[in-house]
């Protein structure tokens, strides 16, 4: 009996519901190796590559490029060159009628939600198994929850997970005046705690890391681990006109040349994603939130804050990621990580990992909160 | 966030803005619908309910009923606007423009300019228009073309709830006589639509779908015409960039240029009449910068020239479609 493998609409993300077929890279009758690129599939934030689960031949292309398809969706189909067109045929037939059923897979996503905090209101994602520890995930500046698209749904499959909209980010209210990094440490602790009221694993991207940072030096007993993503705070160096020309970009074609340099692929950056961005940033009030933020990052002589002490004191396994090709806060120099702190660099990837090698990110991720101390 | 209509949108806009800016005014034929049967007024908000509630909020010195009288009451608001108050007033029908042109094009449209930049005229004219609701020749016309050609006069045709009211925003706020545009089959389509304020700026085309064979530049309600169309070209193999220019004046040229550039085949479509329309205006700017870029001419897909038709099946003959729009796409389309 041959192996007939289906090749269908992955599910990126926790509320992804759709993708579209942008490109095939491979042509009906083409070899295919287990591991390799066969489709690109395009979500509402990036361009993603799916790789082929079984090695064999590209057999059949049931969606064309260009069409859109629920996830789950029966896309391609892998067989090696014993099975007969009628077998496929079957299998593509079996399959309509298995999806036809109504036998969804995912009856049901689960939905970000709005949690109350003083002054304010936090949105966040949850998903993944009940259990003690809790991944808490923190995104950068000017991103939202679903930074962790790659990233979420991989840790929810063997624990509990929240994705969190920083203040003045995604769906959460601002936070204005005074000491904005404590009032964003501050909110984020608020709304999570009764969520989570054991260990938390942190895992931060850029200026989520210094968030993260600074709620281990509030709790160190109350962290279990610390995956930091390209965080700000460990060198001087930063590419300041970054976070100038995203906060001054209000029209697509120079907000498309902002968010270009965060990628070492640049082509990977959707449509949807300038969109999506473009109408964040266009809600009352958030330039201002997002200048005011912009300041307690990087002045003109570089970064502003600084986590290297903090890290050093902890006692938590913490582990760095960073993508060599990062334009945007550069990879630190050895003298500058410290002695206690692990550094895991990506080639051919940018400011952006936890997207662009989403896979690397999520094993460095498990092995960083699997470690015992 | 929540899922709002394109009515609601508006609604949301203006008293967003009236709120926030006491000079705001507005003025029209039943905005507040006058009296309902228990005498209770404001029982309306207009033909098409936007202005809903507006006359609660804000009273009747804000919000004013007017006479049957385009020619007075656009004359008053040009006026208004130049004394330093921010009028939105409203054409119910814009076909009703021939009323009061002299004071549209010829007074509005060119104060800055006669009186040497001295004077400002922040006049919002809103108006219905495009065909589809059995309404006969003389309110179903798309007359987007003809404020286009006069220089002094914004243009803004937003296609979705979103763009509604980010682009109504933008418009009070502009110092400038802007001419907004509604079509009064869109007003119950339904998108997100965020609670905040937000503007979106002039001279910005969206891209709606991105795509490699073709690009299909669409105005106001057919930008749905040209998504449906293009989902159905997916299906067979044809992938098609829509852009929606949004505003028509100013026109966002670079991106229109840039895609034009980089696809070579474009399909320009239009609720307006063929002859010195907007789709003629792009078509000659694609073809003069873009000419060697270009692999097949530039396909337009509007009505014909001919009055809106009263009978349902040549009302529906007479607005472009999806297949008409596919059909288009494939003659220039090698597949």
């Amino acid at each position: 009996m041959s192996l007939i493998e289906a090749v269908t609409i992955p599910k990126w993300g926790m509320t992804m519901t759709e993708g579209k077929i942008t490109q095939w890279m491979i042509s009906e009758g083409g070899a295919v190796a287990r591991g390799q690129e066969i489709l690109e599939i395009e979500t509402t934030k990036v361009t993603n590559v799916l790789e082929a689960a079984s090695s064999g031949t590209l057999r059949r292309i049931v969606l064309n490029e260009g069409t859109t398809a629920p996830v789950g969706a029966l896309a391609g189909v892998i067989a090696d060159e014993s099975a007969t067109q009628e077998e496929i045929d079957a299998f593509i037939q079996s399959y309509a009628d298995r999806l036809g059923s109504g036998e969804d897979g995912e009856a049901g996503s689960p939905a970000a939600r709005s949690v109350a905090v003083e002054g304010g209101s936090v949105n966040l994602l949850e998903a993944g198994e009940a259990g003690e520890d809790v991944v808490v995930f923190l995104h950068g500046f000017g991103g939202d929850l679903t930074t962790w698209l790659f990233n979420q749904p991989a840790l929810a499959e063997t624990m509990r997970t929240i994705a969190v909209d920083l203040p003045g980010h995604g769906a959460s209210s601002p936070v204005a005046g005074g000491d904005i990094l404590a009032k964003i440490v501050s909110s984020v602790e608020e709304a999570i705690r009764p969520l989570a009221p054991g260990k938390i694993h942190l895992v931060a991207h850029s200026f989520g890391g210094a968030v993260a940072a600074a709620m281990a030096a509030r709790q160190p007993a109350r962290v279990g681990s610390l995956t930091l993503i390209a965080p700000i705070g460990l060198s001087k160096q930063m590419n300041r006109d970054f976070l100038v020309d995203f906060v001054a970009a209000e029209r697509r074609r120079p907000l498309l040349a902002v968010l270009e340099r965060l990628f070492a692929d640049p082509s990977k950056i959707t449509n949807d994603m300038v969109e999506g961005t473009l109408r964040f940033k266009r809600l009352e009030g958030v330039p201002e939130a997002l200048g005011a933020i912009a300041d307690t990052i990087a002045n003109e002589s570089g970064q502003s804050q600084s986590i290297g002490k903090t890290l050093a004191e902890l006692a938590c396994p913490i582990t760095l990621i960073w993508g060599e090709e990062d334009q945007i806060v550069p990879v630190p120099q050895d003298k500058e990580i410290p002695a206690n702190v692990e550094i895991r660099k990506i080639k051919g990837v940018g400011h952006m990992p936890q997207m662009e090698a989403a896979a690397t990110v999520n094993d460095a991720i498990n092995s960083n909160i699997n470690k015992r101390h | 966030m929540a899922k709002k209509s394109f009515r609601q949108a508006l609604n949301d806009a203006l008293h967003a803005e009236m709120a926030r800016d006491p000079r705001v005014i507005m003025m029209g034929e039943d905005l507040t619908g006058g009296a309902g049967a228990n005498g209770v007024k404001d029982a309306w908000g207009g033909p098409f309910g936007v202005t809903r509630g507006l006359l609660g909020a804000f009273g009747p010195e804000r919000v004013r009923d007017t006479p049957i009288s385009e020619a007075a009451f656009i004359g008053a608001a040009a006026g208004a606007a130049l004394t330093g108050l921010r009028p939105i007033a409203e054409i119910m029908f814009v076909d009703f423009a021939g009323v009061c042109l002299d004071q549209i094009m010829n007074q509005a449209a060119k104060f800055r300019y006669m009186f040497g930049g001295r004077a400002k005229t922040p006049l919002v004219i809103r108006a219905t228009y495009g065909a589809g609701s059995r309404s006969g020749s003389q309110h179903t016309q798309a007359l987007h073309s003809l404020f286009t050609h006069i220089p002094g006069l914004k243009v803004v045709i937003p296609s979705n709830p979103y763009d509604a009211k980010g682009l109504l925003l933008q418009a009070i706020r502009d110092d400038d006589p802007v001419i907004f545009l509604e079509h009064k089959m869109l007003y119950d389509t339904v998108g997100e639509v965020p609670d905040a304020s937000y503007t979106i700026p002039f001279g910005e085309a969206r891209v709606v779908r991105d795509g490699k064979d073709v690009a299909i530049i669409a105005i106001g309600r057919m930008v749905g015409v040209a998504e449906e169309a293009a989902r159905s070209l997916a299906s067979e193999g044809i992938s098609a960039c829509v852009l929606d220019p949004r505003t028509t004046s100013p026109l966002d040229e670079d991106t229109l240029l840039e895609v034009t550039e980089k696809i070579g085949r474009v399909v320009i479509v239009d609720e307006a009449n063929p002859r010195c329309s907007v789709a003629t205006d792009i078509s000659a700017l694609l073809a003069d910068q873009c000419f060697d870029a270009l692999k097949a001419p530039i396909k337009l897909v509007t009505a014909p020239h001919s009055p809106v038709p009263y009978a349902p099946n040549l009302e529906d003959a007479y607005i472009p479609t999806p297949a008409a729009v596919m059909k288009a796409v494939k003659s220039i389309v090698k597949r």
